[in-house]
């Protein structure tokens, strides 16, 4: 029998919840709520749980992943309490739960831990940068172009991003087993056949790619099974535009971080084109929405969303801007902008992808993979 | 605007003639005060005149309402105006109230009317009944309700074609389209305030279907569709006239709810539905009936003994309020909802839908005195100043309140408050 804590609610607070105490346990939230199945109800456990301070049930719970925020409970919640935004600060709490850092946790609930760490990795970029830079040449390429690899030689800039890589990788992987830990093995008792690892997986590629839970957020009583909104096309793009920018930056930063200027049809350029247009419609999209408080699901922003969005935002201008300058062989400005783009960037990816708002990139689909084998394997049982 | 002007006098005014309003004029005037009685209605009796029973007891409704109707209407010292809204009471000074009241014209002389129904016959307007709320048509010239009181005719004025039918037919000549609104200019001593309460607009919650689909009703439709002056004569669906046999109520529609601005319980809807249920059991031995709940607030006498009573009956109670409701093809509606002891999100399929339909307050209660004098509580009900020591008390002095115009409450309180208004009036009055 797990005992109430009336004290978690309110260290749920710090990760945005609001008086979810007010739930009356009607159960409106489940029911308006397209993603709710019989296999998965929520919100309104979750509330429940929450309410209670069931800690291991919130802990070992898919549930707040499964929830893409279309904001119907809490418009529909006939005593306000907001469930919608109890499961986005569930997600954050959880993603500090899933971190055995601890890092997660200050950093969600501590804006001095946000900021600071922020600035701290800036500074190492920069320092970084003052000593082992190259010369900062102002001789053009033949095509007009800065060379941009004699100050800052993508081979040394690469041995940089594998550190970054393995860090993020090592983080989030391991964040990922907890979660497994938290979520699969809580299951006592249950058997689960290796083979189910391999035939569920089609789950983990195909929600990763294609985010189709998200798309039918808010279908219920429109009769489709998935609606295409401007959010999920949105979304969709920013998310694509950010793996194809990983990608490059990580594995063929040679190719992409070159000196030559090529014809616009080339795919460097054209990738490039791609990314940054994602991510700017991406950006000022959701800056927009979370200004104007346009929907239910932007209307409570936490410290960390704006965060996030900002460090986006500077880092796709300050790339965009490198690129300019490059191109119409503006020397010092490149170099300048190219270290503030590093000095961006690389907090930006430390903190939100392992610790932050971006390793719902990787939980999400990965809940829907656990759930299903466990699913599978409590049906053979 | 009006021609003819009366003036009398009052011991009080009785704002309302439902059954706070009736029971407060009655204890008045058997004791010996001067009452005017101000209905808006066409007929007095509110709307417990055109309920199938009463709960906890099962008790015919109109037939405790009707002998009350008629001892009120023979009264010799109540004086009833039907079609009638009060404009404005001014206070001028203890004991001394002015009212002016509006009598609408009814085109019809309602001393000569016989309520023999030919105009009804003979005119050609057919529009919805509002007294069988829509189910049914009724004529451009009408008898308001087989039990209404006065039971004399009305010409419905906005969708008369004024083609003389019902003029012709009526044998005492008594139908007149040149009758103007008529002024009535009081000076009285109280004033008991039992104007009521509406019943919560499900248009409101678009979730739900009402207007949309055709086999959800609300829980006053239902109550006309059991009482014995039913429209269909039995219980069937609207929608293609089925007998159902799958029923569901959803509570709390407009209630507990603030997205629509009512976050206060009702207080009766648990027990009407309650009832109707029981009364579903005897009228279509055949049928489920369903109740959809959040919790089920039998607090009154006899009320636990009532829930149990219906669960003896086999109605089925589930725990989880309705979240949606959609429209097969057939009429049939699936509902969804989450059950509570189950935790997991469910959908039923029924074949009638009631909305059991909160209450809400009578907008009209603001407007009898200049702005601010009369004060209303939060969900602008009438305020009671005093509520524990002196109920019936409002923020004017010689001003009480009766019944529902405070707040929600069942019948039995209704009438309980009214003898505490109408007792208050009278010794404000006597103490001069």
């Amino acid at each position: 029998m797990a005992a109430a804590d009336t004290m978690f609610g309110e260290s749920l607070k710090e990760f945005g919840a609001f008086d979810f105490n007010a739930c009356y346990n009607c159960g409106t939230c489940t029911a308006v709520c397209s993603l709710s199945d019989e296999q998965n109800s929520f919100p309104r456990e979750m509330v429940r749980f929450s309410v209670l301070g069931l800690r291991d049930d919130i802990h070992s719970s898919v549930k707040p992943w499964l929830c893409y925020y279309c904001g119907q409970c809490s418009t529909h919640c006939p005593q306000d309490a907001k469930p919608a935004e109890l499961m986005m600060s569930l997600r954050r709490y959880l993603t500090s739960v899933y971190d055995w850092t601890g890092l997660g946790r200050k950093l969600y609930t501590s804006k001095a831990w946000e900021f600071g760490s922020i600035a701290i990795l800036a500074l190492l970029i920069l320092v970084l940068f003052l000593f082992l830079h190259g010369p900062m040449t102002t001789e053009l390429t033949d095509q007009g172009g800065v060379k941009l690899n004699t100050f800052a030689p993508w081979k040394q800039v690469e041995i940089g991003d594998w550190i970054m890589a393995g860090m993020l990788s090592f983080f989030l992987l391991s964040n990922i087993f907890n979660m497994y830990l938290k979520i699969v093995r809580k299951n006592k008792g249950l058997k689960i056949p290796i083979k189910l690892w391999f035939t569920e997986l089609y789950n983990l590629i195909v929600h990763f790619a294609t985010q189709k839970q998200f798309s039918k957020c808010d279908t219920l009583g429109t009769g489709k099974k998935f609606t295409f909104s401007s959010y999920w096309i949105i979304h969709w793009f920013l998310m694509s535009s950010y793996v194809i920018m990983f990608i490059m930056i990580v594995f063929f930063l040679g190719w992409f971080q070159t000196d030559n200027i090529y014809h616009w049809t080339h795919p460097q350029r054209l990738f490039g084109y791609y990314a940054t247009a994602g991510l700017l419609t991406g950006v000022v999209w959701f800056f927009v929405a979370r200004f104007r408080k346009s929907d239910e699901k932007s209307k409570h922003s936490h410290i960390t969303d704006w965060t996030f969005l900002v460090l986006l935002f500077l880092t796709t201008v300050t790339g965009i801007l490198v690129q300019i300058f490059r191109i119409n062989g503006m020397p010092y400005p490149t170099y300048y902008t190219y270290v503030i783009h590093l000095m961006v960037l690389f907090p930006m990816l430390m903190i939100e992808v392992p610790f932050s708002k971006w390793s719902h990139l990787a939980y999400r689909p990965f809940a829907i993979y656990f759930d299903r084998v466990v699913q599978a394997a409590k049906k053979i049982k | 605007m009006a021609e003819k002007i009366f003036k009398d006098s009052f011991d009080a005014l009785v704002i309302g003639g439902g059954i706070a309003g009736g029971e407060a004029a009655l204890n008045l005037a058997n004791n010996g005060f001067r009452v005017i009685l101000v209905e808006k209605d066409l007929s007095i009796g509110g709307k417990m005149i055109h309920l199938s029973k009463v709960f906890p007891t099962l008790d015919c409704s109109a037939c405790i309402t009707t002998p009350k109707v008629s001892e009120i209407s023979r009264h010799p010292s109540i004086t009833i105006l039907t079609g009638s809204e009060v404009k404005k009471i001014v206070k001028r000074g203890k004991n001394d109230f002015e009212a002016m009241v509006i009598k609408h014209p009814r085109y019809v002389r309602e001393e000569d009317c016989t309520g023999c129904q030919l105009c009804e016959q003979a005119c050609p307007v057919v529009v919805n009944d509002q007294y069988q709320y829509d189910m049914v048509g009724r004529k451009a010239a009408y008898i308001p309700f087989s039990i209404a009181s006065p039971r004399v005719a009305a010409i419905d004025i906005e969708n008369c074609t004024l083609c003389g039918a019902c003029e012709k037919a009526c044998p005492t000549k008594c139908i007149d389209f040149t009758q103007e609104a008529t002024e009535y200019q009081l000076s009285l001593r109280s004033v008991i305030i039992a104007t009521g309460f509406n019943l919560f607009d499900p248009l409101k919650i678009e979730r739900f279907g009402y207007g949309k689909m055709k086999n959800v009703i609300t829980s006053m439709q239902m109550e006309r569709l059991l009482a014995p002056t039913r429209p269909y004569n039995t219980v069937l669906r609207p929608g293609d006239g089925k007998m159902p046999c799958r029923l569901a109520y959803v509570l709390c529609t407009g209630s507990r709810d603030i997205t629509v601005g009512n976050p206060i319980c009702s207080q009766i809807c648990c027990m009407y539905s309650i009832k109707q249920a029981q009364l579903l059991m005897g009228a279509l031995p055949m049928a489920d009936v369903t109740i959809y709940y959040i919790n089920i607030r039998s607090f009154g006498k006899g009320f636990e003994e009532f829930y149990d009573q219906a669960k003896g009956m086999g109605v089925n109670f589930v725990k989880g309020k309705i979240g949606m409701i959609s429209e097969k093809e057939d009429g049939d509606l699936i509902l969804r909802y989450e059950d509570i002891n189950d935790n997991v999100v469910k959908e039923a399929s029924h074949d009638m839908v009631i909305l059991s339909v909160g209450v809400v307050s009578n907008p009209d209660n603001a407007a009898f005195f200049d702005s601010g004098q009369l004060r209303l509580d939060p969900f602008e009900f009438v305020c009671q100043t005093d509520l524990l020591a002196s109920p019936a008390r409002t923020s004017i002095g010689g001003v009480f309140v009766a019944g529902t115009a405070s707040g929600p409450m069942d019948i039995p309180d209704s009438i309980l408050s009214a003898g505490a208004a109408s007792s208050e009036a009278m010794s404000y009055i006597i103490r001069k």
